[in-house]
Parts: C-alpha cells; structure tokens; sequence
C-alpha cells in the first residue's frame, strides 16, 4: 500500500489540512472568550487618591481584596503576585469605577459602604479586622482591646502580626490601633505616617502617649481617651490614667460604650 | 510589519512577554491570552472536535498555565518559551479530556465554527474524523505541523521527541489520512 502513497498525495494531504486550519475558529466572539480567561486568571485593580498618596486596589465580586501604596503599577502587580500568586490586569467597566468612588468617598470621611472580600484571612484574622473596621474616625484603641473584642483576650502581639499584615490598610483602619501604652508604635508604611494620619483625624498622638485612658469623678467613669464620651468631660474633671486597673483601683469602672479592658 | 517582528523573536526562543510578565506590566497577561487562544482552541477543537468543549479546554489550560506562572520566580519567568509551554499545558488537557470522555460515552455534537457553512463544517470534520483515527503520536504530530504551522524544532520542544521523530511520524501520519481520503470519498455511497 505504502507504495501507492506519493509526493502528490502528501501535497494533497497537507493542502487540505493547511485549508481546514484556517477555518476552525471559535463560534463566540474571541474578545468575549479571553474575557472569560482574564476574569479566572487575573484580579482586576484600579488606583486612587488617599491619605497615603496613590493606592492600588484590587477587588473580586464581593468587594476589596487587597490595598497597597505603591510607586507604580508595575511595582504593585510584582507585589501582589508575590503576595498571592496572581497576576493583576487593569480593571474595566461600571463597577469598578463605583468601587473607587466609594473609597474615595470613605477616606474623605463619608459613611459609605466599601464591601470587603476577607475570604483569604484566616478566622482569627477576619475578626480581628472586623473589630478593627469598626474603630471611628478620631479614636485609637489599643492592641489589647482588639484582642479581647475578637474573642482573644491576651492576643496583643498576633493582633500586632494581623495588623502588619492588613490586606486592606485605611479601610481597616489599622493606624487607630496604638499600643497599650498609648503610644502610636510602628506602622506597614512607617511609624510617621501613622502619626500624620492620625493628627489628619483630629487625634493628639501626644495626649494619649503614657495616659491612654481618661476617668471623671462626675460619673465614675474610666474610658479610652478618644471615646466620644470622654471627649465630653471638662477639662478640670479630666483624670489621666495610664492603665485601666490604675482607674478601677481609684473607683471607676469601666464605660460601656468603649469598653476598655485591664492587662491580664 | 511590526507584528511579523515580534512574531519571529517568539517563535525563535526569545519572548519579552515573559519579562513582561516578570516585570509586572500589567497589560502582559491579557496579551499572552489573546496571543495563543485562536490556535489553542484550533487544537483543542481539532482533538475534541466540539465547540463547547473546546473552549472549556483553552480555559482550563490558561488557569493552569497561570496558576503555576504565578508561582515561578521572575528569572524563571524571564527565560520562559511560552508558545511551546502553553502548548505542552493544552496537549495534556485535549487529551485527558477526550480519555474521560471516551470513558463515559455520549452522543456526538459535533459543530464547527459560527461563520463556516454546512458545507464547510462537513469538509472539516471528515478531515479531523481522518485525524481522530491517527495514532496519537501520528496526530499530534501531524496536527501541530500542518494544523497549527509549528517548524519542527518547536514541535521538538513542545513534545519532547527528536526532531527527527517528529518529520517520521508527520510523514507516516499523513501517509494514512491521505488512505483514508481515498478510501472513503466524501459524499459518496448515499444516493
């Protein structure tokens, strides 16, 4: 048989295979194909203004997954995929245009709901950054209140590790966490920084260095001392205390609003 | 004219996609996903031979090829060939995908691309039953030599056999579809 086979056959072969190659496309539309590819292989980002100059975010359907300055885009998506294991590509489309806008919004101070996708944190992460998300504009709380608030009493250092590793820095406002001293202590992205935004919150960095919490003999009441009900005591009622148990031993208890809460 | 030189420092070994990719520029994973999807999914379609399951195929190789890209080094990424990578990634998939289905056999709708007519879609798919009947080797051979225009040190690369190896089993390969041609002419035997 094989000697029946000839250049000319080959020829055939080929000029038939070549002719079918041309032809075998994809029925859908390819942009709509490679759309489908990107939004599995890839995070879409976008950037915008904050307090800490340009960041870069990325977001999935449930919302912000990860929040960086950075020098470029460039630099943000070598990070993000040493980070993650992903790679980033320019987000596109209403929606993200409505995320940034609502971010921008929040850091200018709105109530606004920015939707947060924490699914990669741990369980003992995402409630620390719950507890955290909720600290307000111009109050700071110290490591340990966070701990006890997440469930874990006595975790101030693992809340210091969650903090360092915040995936969503200003929008889980980690610089309002301060030590339990009520020293500011360091920051992701530099320890001044930390300061600048807080003063930018109308938080006195100074007042709270060495007497976190503050008590009236009015009500009786010890609070942390950005809590908005002590920011209502008169200054010749103002009692400075550098720690909670100090305030009990002197007769105060506790406010209910602020919760502060005494070293184990 | 610009295109063609890019074209050609890819498909010689060098390609800055991969320090694109290392890089970090952004727009660098899109253009590798445009770059290869039309003749993946030729492959893919020429093995499976269905749309639908073509596409799944394409898709299914981009998440894993960029599942492990996300994890190499960036001097990895930088020395990468990504055309015959992408290719080793989709082989793998094609042929997995039509072993499960021959495993659990279902009916045959077969279709061919949106613009292509009756005629058209006959015409390719009795050249790809032809091809389907090959051995694999012979298939897979003769597909990315003639389906998918590979010089054969790519289809080398891609593959892993010697060159040499490669032209044989293109040249045996073709040998019998072009018997199979003769042997069972289109349109004949129905009236």
């Amino acid at each position: 048989m094989n000697e029946r086979f000839t250049e000319r056959d080959g020829e055939l072969a080929t000029a038939s295979l070549r002719e079918m190659a041309a032809r075998i496309a994809p029925a859908r539309e390819q942009a709509v194909l490679v759309d489908g590819v990107m939004a599995a292989v890839t995070d879409s980002f976008f950037s915008v203004e904050s307090p800490l100059g340009a960041v870069y975010v990325t977001a999935g359907p449930y919302g912000v997954r990860y929040l960086t300055p950075a020098a470029s885009e460039e630099e943000f998506a070598r990070r993000y995929r040493e980070r993650f294991g992903r790679f980033v590509s320019p987000a596109e489309g209403d929606e993200a245009a409505d995320l940034a806008e609502r971010i921008e919004a929040a850091f200018a101070g709105e109530r606004v709901e920015v939707p947060l996708d924490l699914s990669r944190a741990t369980p003992f992460q995402r409630r620390v950054l719950e507890v955290v998300r909720g600290i307000r504009r111009g109050e700071v709380r110290p490591y340990i209140w966070v701990a006890g608030e997440a469930g874990s009493p006595g975790a101030s250092r693992a809340v210091g590790n969650v903090m360092a590793n915040n995936p969503v820095p200003l929008l889980v406002p980690c610089h309002r966490v301060v030590r339990n001293d009520g020293r500011t202590g360091s920051f992701a992205f530099g320890a001044g920084e930390k300061v600048r935004l807080l003063r930018a919150e109308g938080v006195s960095p100074e007042e709270i260095s060495g007497s976190p919490y503050v008590a009236t003999p009015t009500t009786g009441i010890v609070c942390h001392a950005t809590c908005r009900n002590a920011k209502r005591i008169q200054p010749h009622n103002r009692r400075a205390f550098r720690s909670v148990r100090d305030a009990t031993d002197a007769g105060y208890r506790p406010c209910k609003v602020c919760r502060p809460v005494a070293a184990a | 004219m610009k295109t063609r030189t890019r074209r050609q420092e890819w498909t010689a070994g060098f390609d800055p996609l991969g320090a694109r990719l290392a890089d970090g520029d952004p727009l660098a994973p899109r253009d590798l996903v445009e770059r290869h999807y039309r003749e993946l999914y030729r492959y893919a379609f020429s093995v499976l031979r269905e749309e639908r399951a073509a596409e799944d195929a394409v898709q299914d190789a981009f998440e894993r090829a960029f599942s492990a890209l996300g994890r190499y080094s960036e001097e990895r990424l930088r020395a990468m060939k990504l055309r015959p990578w992408m290719y080793r990634i989709t082989l793998n998939v094609a042929r997995n995908r039509l072993r499960q289905r021959r495993e659990v056999p279902v009916e045959e709708p077969f279709v061919v691309g949106g613009g292509a007519s009756d005629e058209d879609r006959e015409a390719v798919m009795d050249v790809l039953a032809g091809l389907g009947k090959l051995p694999e080797r012979q298939r897979v051979a003769v597909t990315l030599r003639y389906l998918q225009d590979m010089p054969y040190a790519e289809i080398s690369g891609v593959t892993g056999w010697p060159e040499g190896t490669a032209k044989t089993l293109v040249r045996r390969g073709l040998m019998r579809l072009r018997m199979s041609m003769v042997e069972e002419p289109k349109g004949g035997g129905q009236g």
